[in-house]
């Protein structure tokens, strides 16, 4: 089997790591950020249990949380009385998830806490509601300084998902895999190299969106120079 | 129109007011001047509620609170009739000049875009910053930032305006732009409290001159009361260090 009729059966798993990727990215923002208004708002008790799953999210190693939601979300399921329906790709997605959220968490609440504390006086005093200020003053500021953040925090996720082959999903990794044992492992060389161009492709998009939005931040905007230029004659006394 | 009685508030064990009483009359220009730590600042937003005090009321026309069951109706009541010009400026960096204005009046006030364009651009052009109404604040120098601040307070049409420290932040070369506007607004009939290390300044556009100091108003009176014949020692040291210094 040469290279050129390996990548279209790789590709053909590209949809499902895709979808286990938008799956984790979409619910993992989401988790997020009810972890963070969560934590920031410090509400009693709750606060410390979400806490314990940032801390867990962003302790325990991702292929370790991909193993324990493989095995554990059956025994919930069944727990709570319904037949045991968890998927290996639905484990994934749930692993996947909880792992991206509350990672992402820890990009979202120093954002928050960045944007100066002076912005939320003015708006208070402005009489802005709780909703207004975040939405039109603090909400904008904090995205962009989470920005660069949630950049890399994307590309960290798409490496990870590269792990789910360990609980049996079949990505573009596990399609590798696949390929390779069935060739007698005679193209392994060709077969990374190709996944690392599908890899960093991938990362590639993923940069460039958040790049673009970054760059459209209205923060973004160039300084004005304070610099006081240096005399000649200041220059000549040296 | 403005009344403040027995405010105490502490920082955790450090007493910040001890028990102030203040009384401001509509069209009043009241300067607080005093030494630093003496709860200038922390006076001013107990007005506005940025600052919570432990005890204490405030009576703002019609609107009474007690500062130990605040409730949030009184509170933005109090907010929507007061502005505050800050000493680190604070304007949203998010948007630019003409926005910083607008938006109170578009988001708070529901005021139809154009209408709150109107009055931005009116206000902007008061304070001279027309040339810059589409500039980000990281764009401005910080007379250019503390006049927008301005703007954005006269914008609202505030029954009270609260300047804390307006100049304190700025290059000395930049004071002078801003006392300017500062003046024009306060010679407009407006109700101002003007938290001021500028003593001249406070002198001369202010009709009251509150002296505060360990936390309460130590002395109250006109500028000539306190600037002339100072009632106490202490008050009289405190001029004396501030105008040899300027």
């Amino acid at each position: 089997m040469d290279v050129s009729a390996m990548i279209p059966e790789l590709l053909s798993a590209l949809p499902l790591t895709l979808a286990i990727t938008f799956t984790a990215l979409i619910s993992g923002f989401c988790l997020a950020l009810i972890a963070t208004t969560l934590r920031v708002r410090r509400v009693p008790l709750i606060s410390h249990l979400v806490d314990l799953y940032v801390s867990y999210a962003r302790s325990v190693p991702v292929v370790l949380q991909l193993f324990v939601a493989f095995y554990g979300l059956p025994l919930l399921v069944i727990l709570f009385g319904a037949k045991d329906f968890i998927s290996a790709t639905m484990a994934a997605m749930v692993g996947l998830s909880l792992y991206h959220g509350g990672y992402l968490s820890e990009v979202m609440r120093p954002a928050y806490l960045a944007v100066d504390r002076g912005q939320h006086d003015a708006a208070d005093s402005l009489g802005y509601t709780f909703r207004q200020k975040i939405s039109r003053v603090v909400g904008p500021q904090a995205v962009h300084f989470a920005l660069p953040g949630y950049g890399n925090s994307i590309i960290y996720l798409i490496h990870n998902v590269a792990l789910v082959m360990y609980i049996g999903a079949a990505d573009v990794m596990a399609t590798a895999h696949l390929i390779m044992e069935r060739d007698y492992n005679q193209f392994q060389f060709e077969t990374y190299l190709v996944l690392a161009v599908i890899y960093s492709l991938m990362c590639l998009v993923a940069w460039l969106i958040v790049r673009f939005f970054e760059l459209r931040s209205p923060m973004q905007a160039p300084e004005a120079t304070t610099t006081t230029p240096i005399k000649n004659e200041l220059l000549a006394s040296v | 129109m403005l009344e403040l009685k027995d405010v105490k508030l502490s920082y955790g064990s450090t007493q910040v007011l001890n028990g102030v009483n203040l009384s401001v009359k509509r069209g009043d220009v009241v300067s607080i001047i005093g030494p630093s730590g003496t709860g200038k600042t922390t006076l001013l937003k107990c007005i506005n509620y940025l600052a919570k005090p432990s005890s204490g009321t405030i009576a703002f026309d019609q609107i009474r609170m007690d500062y130990q069951r605040a409730d949030k109706t009184a509170v933005q009541a109090i907010r929507l009739r007061t502005a505050m010009v800050f000493q680190q400026f604070n304007v949203f960096k998010n948007m630019t000049v003409l926005q910083n204005v607008m938006d109170p009046l578009v988001v708070v006030q529901r005021k139809s875009t154009d209408e709150a364009q109107e009055i931005a651009l009116r206000e902007l052009e008061r304070v001279g910053l027309t040339p810059k109404r589409d500039s980000y604040p990281s764009q401005l120098s910080g007379g250019q930032l503390q006049r927008t601040g301005i703007a954005r307070a006269l914008a609202v049409r505030p029954d009270v305006i609260l300047f804390d420290e307006p100049t304190s932040s700025l290059d000395p070369e930049l004071v002078g732009e801003v006392l300017k506007v500062i003046k024009d607004v306060t010679s407009s009939g407006i109700t101002s409290l003007l938290v001021t290390h500028e003593m001249q300044f406070a002198k001369n556009i202010s009709n009251r001159i509150v002296f505060m100091d360990r936390g309460v108003v130590a002395a109250d009176g006109s500028p000539a009361d306190i600037f002339d014949a100072p009632s106490s020692p202490r008050l009289a040291q405190f001029l004396q260090s501030e105008l040899a210094f300027q």
